[in-house]
């Protein structure tokens, strides 16, 4: 618990740690302030095929839309954040020159190790949340609460969802977004026990999160046969809690899917670390 | 020579009997116009439930304010869709001075006399390409509306009235929605063959209670803050 606390204490007295929550409040505040002032324009381009025919009325854009919109613009960059930190928890001793003085103390390299990963994950759900909170707290206050209404891009149809369900639904939503990032989390923190630098490791799963998501979205038939086998294709599970109704099913196996990455990946990495040989 | 001097004279001949049924025709419309004359303003209650492939919305409710000629407002604690087309009811949609009519036939519709006729309006607004009544003359009433776009939408209403204040005013309206959408897959339709226009079918059923005919509202009513969405042309 000691070694847990350490660890707390020696990412989040880190500069860096605080990048990403600096990004994501200067993001969603300046996203919020924009859409506040454009908001008709937004409006109309997100509801365009359904305005023809019907005529609409109510809050549409409220707080809980805004939330979903911000979340849908930004969980393909979210990654490259937590990557800047997970990237940076191993190798970053290495850098720094203290792994040698880590390694001599009491507590063993898986101890360690395990530390430094829930560190890691403390971090990226630390990110998400603090990214949930930044969307709807000022949302709400500035857009008001009402239904949520989705309409997906190029679908006829919507999904309106009524307002006393959207803040379980929106935490549910939010928890599966933490266990997405886990997995990006964790192919950084394995990445960071190989090499000895953090740029590697912050590059090296940006890469492997954009490929895949190039892979999985080339209109090929090969690359789409691919797309289930990639972790990419589910880290959106989060969008399936504002479905209607909840495809449970298919939830539980994304979420079994991106836990096991997370548990392969994390187990890679104790074995690497444990194994590894410290020449400086 | 005679049969060219025929063939002069038959458009002529036939000439006072396309007016006639030009004139019969519009006199459909104008005996609606009598009829509908009195009502200057109504509130409503509006129910609408949704039966539309991949629109998942529950029912939803709200008060509908109408004032001569074409003024409406919806008052509604929650989000609130009216269809476009044959939402609600606006006796003066249908000026004769603004289409084209033609009497398709009469018929019998629900034991009753009645006419289809087609409108094409004069001014392409809001692509409507044609509108096709069948009037109950019986009673003065728009029993159907078939309304088809150039775009290739096509909506059916099917009206049913009860007696408020001495008007006969619709207690439901059944649309049945045929209309074309272009459904796009983002990055993987970077082949335009692979994106087929869908036709998504479906049934909006409204219902009306609780009219209030002639209460003598104001203009101020229907200044309302307005949604972003509310306005004609988006």
């Amino acid at each position: 618990m000691n070694l847990l606390w350490f660890e707390m204490v020696k990412t989040f007295s880190r500069w860096r740690t605080y990048i990403g929550f600096g990004f994501i409040a200067l993001v969603v505040i300046l996203t919020e302030v924009v859409m506040k002032l454009s908001a008709g324009e937004i409006v109309y381009r997100m509801m365009k095929s359904l305005q023809k025919d019907f005529l609409i009325f109510g809050n549409i854009l409220n707080g809980w839309f805004v939330t979903t919109f911000i979340m849908n613009s930004l969980h393909i960059h979210i990654p490259f954040l937590i990557a800047l930190v997970a990237g940076d928890m191993v190798s970053g001793e290495a850098t720094s020159g203290t792994v040698r003085l880590l390694l001599i103390r009491p507590p063993s390299r898986y101890n360690i190790i395990a530390a430094k990963y829930v560190t890691a994950l403390f971090y990226t759900a630390g990110l998400v949340i603090f990214l949930g909170l930044m969307c709807i707290l000022p949302g709400l206050a500035l857009f008001g609460s009402g239904d949520l209404i989705l309409h997906h891009y190029g679908k006829f149809g919507l999904v309106f969802i009524p307002e006393v369900e959207i803040p379980l639904r929106m935490l549910f939503a939010f928890m599966a977004a933490v266990w997405s990032m886990t997995v990006v989390a964790s192919i950084a923190f394995l990445l960071s026990t190989l090499v000895e630098n953090s740029i590697g490791p912050i590059i090296g799963t940006m890469v492997v999160v954009i490929v895949f998501l190039v892979i999985g979205n080339f209109p090929f038939d090969f690359f789409h046969s691919l797309k289930p086998y990639l972790f990419t294709t589910y880290m959106v599970f989060w969008q399936r809690f504002l479905d209607d109704p909840i495809p449970w099913q298919e939830i539980a196996r994304s979420a079994a899917f991106l836990g096991l990455h997370s548990i392969g990946l994390f187990f890679i990495a104790s074995v690497a670390y444990g194994r590894k040989d410290i020449k400086s | 020579m005679r049969k060219l001097l025929l063939l002069v004279l038959i458009p002529f001949l036939l000439l006072p009997g396309r007016i006639q049924a030009q004139g019969d025709a519009t006199s459909y419309l104008d005996s609606l116009e009598r009829k509908y004359s009195g009502l200057k303003d109504y509130t409503v209650d509006v129910l609408v439930h949704f039966d539309i492939e991949g629109f998942k919305a529950p029912d939803m409710q709200a008060k509908l304010y109408w004032k001569v000629p074409d003024k409406m407002k919806i008052e509604s604690k929650r989000v609130f869709f009216l269809p476009k087309e044959g939402g609600f009811f606006n006796p003066s949609l249908f000026k004769k001075e603004d289409f084209e009519i033609k009497l398709l036939e009469h018929l019998t519709y629900e034991n009753r006399k009645a006419v289809k006729l087609k409108l094409t309006p004069k001014k392409t607004k809001r692509m409507t390409q044609d509108v096709v009544l069948t009037i109950d003359t019986d009673r003065n009433l728009i029993k159907e509306m078939n309304i088809s776009s150039f775009e290739g939408r096509e909506v059916k209403a099917l009206i049913q009235y009860a007696k408020f204040n001495d008007f006969e005013l619709p207690t439901r309206i059944e649309l049945h929605l045929d209309i074309p959408f272009n459904e796009s897959r983002g990055i993987r339709d970077f082949d335009q063959s692979a994106q087929k226009t869908k036709r998504v079918t479906g049934k909006v059923e409204i219902t009306y209670s609780n009219y209030r005919v002639n209460s003598g509202l104001r203009d101020e009513t229907f200044k309302q803050t307005e949604s972003p969405l509310s306005r004609e042309g988006y």
